[in-house]
């Protein structure tokens, strides 16, 4: 249920983040480098920014659990595979926040 | 027009073979008349069929890749060779017999029955027009298995996934007025599998050949439980 719940509403919300990051970049597309730093750094849209990735890794958890319930039946399989999932997400998730809070620099 | 009929004996065969029969078709045959010629010309050919007229839900095959009702589907709309297999997913008993005991199991488990803790009324229990209602597109499933048998889910794991035909009973009782039991009910499909192993792929509703839409109930008992549990 929570899984599914969670599932429903990082979709919603990676829609709508998604509708307006296409529509400001075709409405107020970014002249300069500089300017493209402004707005990404600016704190609604850093927020916005991160929630975002956090809302794709959940998703991408749920989706890829499922899989795994689906398809791998043999238990220490699925629990090694469902660990290296965690870990891999982990990773992207603290590299996420790096790239987001050093600007790519 | 030709049949290409799956055949199995786990008795005496090594593997399952497609075998070929010629039959003569007349109009209006249905594939249950077509299957009955079949065996009076091989009678070590099986398979299930009582009313024949989509009721009892025992000649449910797999037609051309679709299950359906050998004995509501009219040989005219099939294209040749018509290749017939036993539902998908369950261990083959004999030829197109199969063995439906995980079915009837996860129909078991949820309880396909009111449960009703108050003494029971001097009369019948009462129902408003608008509650019975509900239970319509519910109640007129005749357990065939085409859905459950169609659904990806079920074919892997039908130990835990309650799989659509059982789920759209459970639905149809948490929907009646009368029962009394819906927070077990709900509870019971709580966890990753009885119930959250649904897709929504929609094979189900695709095959049914009632017309019924198990996605569609299962898409209820997710919000009703979403209701229950906040």
């Amino acid at each position: 249920m929570k899984s599914w719940l969670l599932q429903r509403f990082t979709a919603v919300y990676m829609a709508l983040f998604f509708v307006y990051f296409i529509a400001a970049l075709l409405i107020a597309p970014s002249e300069s480098y500089e300017e493209w730093q402004v707005w990404m750094r600016s704190t609604p849209m850093a927020l916005a920014t991160t929630l975002f990735f956090f809302a794709l890794l959940g998703h991408a958890w749920v989706g890829l659990r499922d899989v795994f319930l689906d398809y791998i039946k043999p238990f220490v399989l699925r629990l090694v595979l469902l660990n290296l999932l965690a870990i891999g997400m982990i990773v992207m998730a603290l590299w996420v926040v790096r790239i987001l809070l050093t600007g790519g620099a | 027009m030709r049949f290409s009929i799956y055949r199995y004996n786990p008795e005496s065969d090594d593997k399952p073979h497609m075998q070929t029969y010629d039959i003569e078709v007349t109009p209006g045959m249905m594939l249950r008349d077509a299957l009955l010629k079949i065996k009076s010309v091989d009678e070590s050919f099986s398979f299930r069929h009582s009313c024949g007229e989509g009721v009892c839900g025992s000649d449910a095959v797999n037609i051309n890749g679709t299950n359906g009702l050998a004995c509501i589907t009219p040989v005219a709309t099939l294209k040749e060779p018509v290749e017939v297999h036993p539902l998908p997913g369950r261990p083959v008993i004999r030829d197109l017999v199969v063995d439906m005991t995980q079915f009837y199991h996860q129909y078991r488990a949820v309880k396909p029955y009111l449960t009703v803790h108050d003494p029971e009324p001097e009369i019948e229990y009462l129902q408003s027009p608008e509650e019975r209602e509900k239970l319509d597109g519910l109640y007129e499933c005749i357990l065939c298995g085409c859905c459950s048998t169609a659904c990806p889910s079920f074919w892997w794991n039908p130990d835990k996934f309650r799989g659509p035909a059982a789920l759209l009973q459970a639905y149809r009782f948490i929907a009646d007025s009368r029962d009394q039991a819906t927070a077990q009910r709900l509870d019971e499909l709580e966890g990753p599998y009885r119930l959250f192993r649904c897709h929504t792929i929609m094979n189900c509703t695709n095959v049914c050949p009632k017309g019924l839409n198990p996605t569609k109930a299962i898409g209820e008992i997710k919000t009703i439980l979403l209701k229950h549990n906040t």
